[in-house]
């Protein structure tokens, strides 16, 4: 069972997994694969008073509606692989930019802080995410997932061009 | 309640399924823009095809859910904030290493900069409602 719950699964698996969460979700509960959007439902959950008028629109109208418990849930997921694989409860690194770049701790909150940033806001500027956009969007042929996941690729090839050299040095 | 529950194992199942393959993990979003490895690509190619091909399988079966309601397929609109965003996001992506579905693996896998994405997600979804408040385009 190594191989399920230890190693990582080769792509093909992830991918066909992943791939089937689209149709199954309409089949089953006739809804649209879609995260970003339930981060408008967690920020209603911090600040439920809020007089804005986004996070009074009709997606919110319940803010423990189904993206609450489809975001709870992917928590709980990544929990449960992480035990399986015997991954550490806690862990303050986070791959290959903590290892090569030895800053102090503070400056990678903010780093990581900015980074969720710029994807909490390029996310609804968009009108999705890698889910929403890049898988639904893709598989249902949507010419605005298109444009988006060009966007997010290209953007994403171009950045990490330059953080690589400027903070680890190349390498 | 049934059907909260039914949306909390797809949660599960695609926390799960992002964890063990590796797609919540730094280095991989890292090569997959470095193009050093491509294992994230192949499976980001995968998910789409698989995917597309189930909802071609839907619509043979007449595009019924299961209780034999009609599947609405959801369109996602076309405007100029599609590129400025997707950019932003790409940025953010890249800065990261995680995505909206993702960072909420990492957190449940314990990363303590995941977290910090998360709350920086959370900030960049506020800062959205904040200038949706002032323009009506959005």
């Amino acid at each position: 069972m190594t191989f399920l719950f230890v190693e990582f699964w080769p792509w093909w698996l992830g991918g066909i997994a992943i791939g089937l969460l689209v149709p199954f979700m309409y089949f089953f509960l006739n809804t649209a694969l879609s995260v970003s959007t339930g981060y408008g439902n967690l920020l209603k959950i911090i600040v439920p008073k809020t007089k804005l008028k986004w996070l009074n629109s009709e997606n919110y109208a319940d803010k423990f509606n189904w993206r609450f418990f489809f975001l709870a849930g992917i928590i709980i997921g990544g929990f449960l692989a992480a035990r399986t694989a015997g991954m550490p409860v806690v862990t303050s690194q986070m791959g290959l930019f903590t290892e090569k770049s030895g800053w102090p701790f503070p400056a990678y909150i903010l780093w990581f802080f900015a980074g969720g940033l710029l994807l909490g806001l390029g996310a609804r500027l968009a009108n999705g995410c890698t889910s929403g956009h890049s898988i639904h969007g893709l598989a249902t042929f949507q010419k605005s997932s298109l444009v988006a996941t060009v966007f997010f690729l290209l953007f994403g090839v171009i950045t990490t061009f330059f953080i690589r050299p400027i903070v680890w040095g190349g390498g | 309640m049934a059907n909260k529950l039914a949306y909390l194992l797809c949660g599960i199942f695609f926390g799960f399924t992002l964890s063990r393959s590796g797609a919540s993990e730094y280095n991989y979003i890292h090569y997959l823009f470095t193009g050093e490895d491509l294992k994230l690509a192949l499976l980001i190619a995968t998910a789409i095809i698989t995917a597309a091909i189930g909802m071609q399988v839907l619509k043979l079966l007449g595009n019924r859910d299961m209780r034999g309601g009609k599947i609405m397929i959801q369109r996602k609109p076309l405007n100029n904030y599609t590129a400025v965003g997707g950019s932003l996001f790409g940025i953010g992506w890249a800065i990261s290493g995680a995505c909206p579905g993702t960072v909420l693996a990492q957190l449940g896998e314990g990363k303590i900069l995941g977290f910090c994405t998360m709350l920086g997600l959370l900030c960049g979804t506020f800062l959205y409602a904040l200038m949706a408040e002032k323009n009506p385009e959005l």
